[in-house]
C-alpha cells in the first residue's frame, strides 16, 4: 500500500504507474471496497489522507473539501451553520467494514441515502473537482459556483464511476439549508400496494418530502402488514402545516419526532448481520409494489417513494432480480454478494452494444491503459 | 471573431448532398436561398451564416441515417432546436448540414404516477408545462425564451431561468434522454428509475451544447405547483447593503423561489420604459418570490422582510397576482427597456460568488468609464447569475470594439473573482475564445478528449465552445442590432 497525501505524489504516483502499466486500487477509508466487481490483488494507493476542508462558504452554499475528508466531519461542520450535503451521503455499513467514511467515496459509488428524494443524487451536487487523469496530469472541471455551464459537465460522470475514470484531488459541493424541525408521520398496517401508493400521494404533492418509505411487516410486529414513513421538514408551524396537509393525503398515521430510521435505511443496516445478497434495485416508483412482489425477498424495504428497492436474495436468485427491474423500466445494482457473484453479474446489467461502446471510450478519455481501479465498473 | 475558412470540396459537393438528404427525408430538405434565410443563425444576432443545407427530420430513424451519412461523407453537422440559443450555439456553417428538430414535436406520455412527461426534442419548454398544468403540475426550468425554445435545445444548453437556485437548471429535472451518435447509433441514456446503470452519460450529455450527439427523445420530471407564491420588493441606499441582504437571506437557510438583483441604471432604464414602480432613488433593488404553502411562505416573507431592513432596506410586498406581475413587469422588461438606451447592446453571462458582488459592480463602473460605454446590470442574486448589458452604437467608429473589450474584461473578472464564463447561455462561439482563461490547457485537453471520445471526426456542431487556432479576437457578448432582438417577440431577461 503507498500513502499517498497530496495531489503532487498523486501524480508521480500515476505517472510511475503508466510507466510500469501497472494498475491499482484507490482507497479511500476504505469502508466500500466490497462494492464493485472484483478486481483481485492489485496494487493499493491509499488516497485517504488526501483530506480536510479547503474552503467553506455558507453564504455562497458552496462547499470545497479533499476527497479522503470523513462524511462525519463534513455533516458536522455543516450542522454548525444548519447547511447538510443535498444527496444525503451514505455509510454503507452493511459492508461491516470499519474505518471512517469518505465523501470520495461517497460520491464514486453514489451512495445517496433517502434525502435524494429531495435534492437528487451525488450528481445533482457535485460542482466542479480537481483530479489527476490517467495520463498523470492534473485537471480541473466544473466551478465553485451554483450555477454554470462553461464546458463540459465532467463531474457528473464521476458520480458513480467508482474510481475508474480519475484520481479525485478535490471536491466542491452545492450544500443545501438543514431545516431546524423534522417529523416522520408513520401509517401503520399497510400492504405494499396500498402503502406505495400512499408515498405517491405525498411524493407528487409539493409537500417536498425528504424522506418516503415503505417497511413491510417482516421488519417489526409493530408495522402490522408494513408501514408508510413520510419524513417532513421544516421551521416550526410551516411543519405543522405540512403534516397536517399530508395527513388529509394519507389518513392519519402517527408523528413521531425524526429517529434515526431514514439514515439506517439509506445505510442498508437491516442488512448488516444477514448472510443474503443485497440488491438495490431502482424502478419507476408506480412500479415498486408489483416488483416487490414478484421479488418475494426475505429481507427488504423500498425508499425514494418507491424508486428504490433494498432487497436481500439468496444468491442463486439474482439473475432473476435483474429481469424483474429491466421488465419494470428500471435495473438493478448488486451492492453487496461474495466475489465470485459480483464477478459473475457485474454491479450493473450488462449494457446495449452501442452503449457499452461508448462508455468505453468515455472511460479511455480519460484513462486510456486503465490503471484506475480497472473492471470495478 | 474568426472562424476556419470553409472546406471548398464539401460546398463544391452541395447537390449530390442536398440529393442524399432528399432521399432521407423527401419532405423535409430546404435547399433554396430564401428558405435558408430563416435558418441563417440563432439569438446570437452578430452572427448570421447560411447552411449549405437544412434538413428537418420527422423520426429518430431519420435524424440516425442523415447522421450516418454525414459521418460517412465527412460533411459537418449543425443540430438546431427553435434556434434561441444566445450564445450562438445553432450558428449554422457554409459547408455544413443544418438539422432543424422542430417537426419532432410530439409528446409522447404523460405519466403523473411517476411525475414525468417524455416528448420529443422539438417540444417548447412551455408546452410541457401547459400540457400538465391542467393537473397542477409543472416543468421547473423556465429561461426567458421558454414560449419558443425547445426540449432539445434545453438538454444541449443546460437551460436555467430564474427559478434555478430553488428548482435546479435542466440537468437537475432530467431522467432519460434518448441519443443519436454522431455515427447513427441510437442510444438510450437514463429513464423514469432514479440513478445511472453506469457511466452518467446523460449527465455528460446535459449542457454539451450539440458537440456529443443529438436528443431524439427527453423525459422530464414534474413538479407540483405550489399554492401560493408571494413577492416582495426590497429597495437600497447601497449595492453593498443589497449584497449583505441576499447572504443573510441564504444564510439563514430561506431558498427563495427567484431573487433578482438591478442596479440604479437598469431601474431607471425600466421606469422610462414601463414604469413598474421602483424607486429611482434606490442605489439597488431586490424582487424576491418565495413559494410553498401558505404558512411556509408568510414565514420565509416575513423572515426576508426582516432581513431586507436589517441590511437598511425598504419593503414593497406584493401578495395578489396583479401586483405581483407589477413588481415582475419591469424585471421582466429590463432588456427591452435598456435597447431604447442606444441603437446596441450586449449581454453579459457570468457567475460570481455573490459576496464579489459590489466589488465586482465597482469595477464594472471602472471599465465603463475606461471603455466609455454605458452597462447597466442585472443579476440573479440567488445564484450568482450576472448579466451586465453593455449599451453602445454599433454605427459610431469603434464602439462595437470597445463594447467587445469591455465585454471580454467582464468576463475575465468573473472568472478573476472565482466564478465562471456562463451561468445558462452557454459558450457556443461567443465565448468560446475565452474558455483559455477559465480553463488550462490541460483542463481543455480532458474536455477535447471527452469530445473525441464521441466524435472523432469532429463533425458534429465544429467551431463551438473550443478555442481553436486560427480563432484571434477575444470576445463575449450577445449583440443586438437597433434594439431589437433576433426574437422580438421573446420578454428576454
Amino acid at each position: 500500500m503507498t500513502r499517498l497525501s497530496n495531489e503532487e505524489q498523486v501524480v508521480d504516483f500515476v505517472r510511475q504507474a503508466r510507466r510500469d502499466k501497472r494498475p491499482f486500487e484507490i482507497v479511500g477509508g476504505g469502508t466500500r471496497r466490497g462494492a464493485g466487481k472484483p478486481m483481485g490483488a492489485l496494487p493499493v494507493a491509499d488516497v485517504g489522507g488526501i483530506s480536510g476542508i479547503v474552503q467553506y462558504e455558507p453564504q455562497e452554499l458552496i462547499l470545497t473539501v479533499r476527497p479522503g475528508t470523513s462524511l462525519i466531519e463534513i455533516k458536522s461542520v455543516l450542522a454548525e451553520k444548519n447547511q447538510c450535503l443535498g444527496f444525503d451521503p451514505v455509510d454503507w455499513s452493511l459492508f461491516g467494514t470499519p474505518g471512517k467514511s469518505t465523501i470520495g467515496g461517497a460520491v464514486s459509488s453514489d451512495a445517496s441515502g433517502s434525502g435524494r428524494l429531495r435534492h437528487g443524487g451525488a450528481r445533482d451536487s457535485l460542482l466542479g473537482f480537481r483530479a489527476v487523469n490517467g495520463f498523470g496530469e492534473v485537471f480541473k472541471a466544473g466551478g465553485k459556483v451554483v450555477k454554470n455551464v462553461t464546458g463540459f459537465d465532467l463531474p457528473k460522470l464521476v458520480c458513480g464511476a467508482f474510481g475508474t475514470l480519475c484520481v479525485l484531488t478535490e471536491m466542491t459541493f452545492r450544500v443545501f439549508p438543514k431545516p431546524r424541525f423534522s417529523t416522520t408521520i408513520v401509517l401503520k398496517d399497510l400492504a405494499p400496494e396500498p402503502g406505495f401508493a400512499a408515498l405517491r400521494k405525498v411524493w407528487k404533492s409539493a409537500l417536498e418530502p425528504t424522506g418516503l418509505a415503505y417497511l413491510p411487516g417482516a421488519l417489526g410486529p409493530e408495522f402490522g402488514k408494513g408501514a408508510a414513513l413520510i419524513r417532513l421538514e421544516g421551521e416550526e408551524i410551516p411543519l405543522q402545516e405540512k403534516c397536517a396537509a399530508a395527513q388529509i393525503l394519507t389518513g392519519p398515521g402517527e408523528r413521531l419526532p425524526d429517529s434515526d430510521s431514514f439514515a439506517a435505511l439509506g445505510a442498508g443496516a437491516a442488512f448488516n448481520t444477514s448472510p443474503l445478497d443485497v440488491w438495490r434495485v431502482f424502478l419507476p416508483p408506480s412500479k415498486a409494489a408489483a416488483v416487490a412482489s414478484a421479488l418475494a425477498a426475505p429481507l427488504w424495504y423500498g425508499d425514494w417513494a418507491g424508486g428504490a428497492i433494498w432487497a436481500g436474495m439468496p444468491g442463486e436468485a439474482g439473475p432473476g432480480v435483474r429481469t424483474l427491474a429491466q421488465e419494470a423500466g428500471g435495473h438493478a445494482m448488486l451492492l453487496r454478494a461474495p466475489a465470485e457473484r459480483r464477478a459473475a453479474l457485474g454491479v450493473f446489467p450488462p449494457q446495449p452494444a452501442a452503449l457499452a461502446e461508448i462508455t468505453a471510450r468515455v472511460k479511455a478519455a480519460f484513462d486510456p491503459l486503465a490503471l484506475f481501479n480497472p473492471g470495478r465498473l | 471573431m474568426k472562424f476556419p475558412p470553409s472546406n471548398q470540396d464539401i460546398i463544391a459537393r452541395r447537390a449530390q448532398i442536398i440529393a442524399a438528404l432528399r432521399a432521407i427525408v423527401p419532405d423535409g430538405v430546404v435547399a433554396d436561398e430564401s428558405g435558408l434565410a430563416a435558418f441563417d443563425g440563432d439569438a446570437l444576432g452578430a452572427y448570421r451564416q447560411m447552411p449549405l443545407a437544412c434538413v428537418l427530420p420527422s423520426s429518430r430513424e431519420q435524424v440516425s441515417a442523415i447522421l450516418r451519412y454525414a459521418s460517412a461523407e465527412r460533411v459537418p453537422v449543425v443540430p438546431r432546436g427553435a434556434g434561441t440559443s444566445l450564445s450562438g450555439g445553432a450558428l449554422p456553417r457554409a459547408d455544413g448540414i443544418l438539422i432543424g428538430m422542430g417537426r419532432m414535436k410530439r409528446i409522447l406520455e404523460i405519466d403523473y404516477d411517476n411525475r414525468c412527461v417524455t416528448v420529443e426534442p422539438g417540444v417548447t419548454n412551455l408546452n410541457i408545462t401547459k400540457a400538465v398544468e391542467g393537473e397542477g403540475f409543472y416543468y421547473a426550468p423556465d429561461p426567458s425564451s421558454q414560449i419558443a425554445c425547445t426540449i432539445g435545445g434545453n438538454v444541449a444548453e443546460n437551460s436555467g431561468g430564474l427559478h434555478c437556485l430553488k428548482y435546479g437548471l435542466t440537468t437537475n429535472n432530467l431522467l432519460g434522454v434518448t441519443v443519436v451518435l454522431p455515427d447513427g447509433e441510437i442510444v438510450k441514456l437514463g429513464g423514469k428509475a432514479p440513478g445511472a446503470a453506469g457511466l452518467d452519460l446523460m449527465g455528460l450529455m446535459t449542457g454539451s451544447e450539440g458537440l456529443l450527439g443529438m436528443v431524439v427523445e427527453a423525459t422530464v420530471r414534474i413538479l407540483k405547483k405550489p399554492p401560493v407564491t408571494r413577492t416582495l420588493m426590497a429597495a437600497f441606499a447601497s449595492v453593498p447593503d443589497a449584497g449583505a441582504c441576499v447572504a443573510a437571506i441564504i444564510a439563514d437557510g430561506i431558498v427563495p423561489a427567484a431573487m433578482e438583483f438591478m442596479d440604479k441604471a437598469s431601474v431607471a432604464a425600466v421606469e422610462a420604459y414601463n414604469a413598474p414602480g421602483y424607486p429611482l432613488e434606490a442605489a439597488a433593488i431586490l424582487i424576491i418570490d418565495a413559494d410553498g404553502l401558505e404558512a411556509e411562505v408568510a414565514d420565509a416573507i416575513a423572515r426576508i422582510g426582516e432581513h431586507v431592513r436589517a441590511a437598511g432596506g425598504s419593503v414593497t410586498e406584493a401578495t395578489e397576482e396583479a401586483a405581483r406581475a407589477k413588481l415582475w413587469a419591469g424585471r421582466k422588461a429590463s432588456f427591452a427597456a435598456m435597447g431604447r438606451l442606444a441603437p446596441d447592446m450586449m449581454c453579459m453571462d457570468g457567475t460570481i460568488p455573490r459576496q464579489a458582488l459590489p466589488a465586482v459592480l465597482e469595477k464594472i463602473g471602472e471599465y465603463s468609464r475606461a471603455h466609455g460605454l454605458p452597462v447597466c446590470n442585472v443579476f440573479h442574486a440567488g445564484d450568482g447569475n450576472l448579466h451586465p448589458l453593455i449599451i453602445f452604437d454599433a454605427m459610431k467608429e469603434g464602439e462595437l470594439e470597445r463594447a467587445e473589450a469591455f465585454g471580454a474584461d467582464i468576463l475575465r473578472l468573473c472568472v478573476a473573482v472565482g466564478g465562471v464564463l456562463s451561468g445558462e447561455h452557454g459558450v457556443g462561439v461567443e465565448k468560446r475564445d475565452l474558455m483559455g482563461d477559465m480553463f488550462t490547457p490541460v483542463d481543455l485537453e480532458q474536455q477535447h478528449r471527452v469530445k473525441c471520445a464521441f466524435d472523432s471526426a469532429g463533425l458534429l456542431n465544429p467551431g463551438k465552445v473550443f478555442p481553436t487556432l486560427s480563432a484571434c479576437v477575444e470576445q463575449g457578448h450577445m449583440h443586438v442590432r437597433g434594439a431589437e432582438l433576433p426574437f422580438p417577440h421573446l420578454p428576454r431577461y
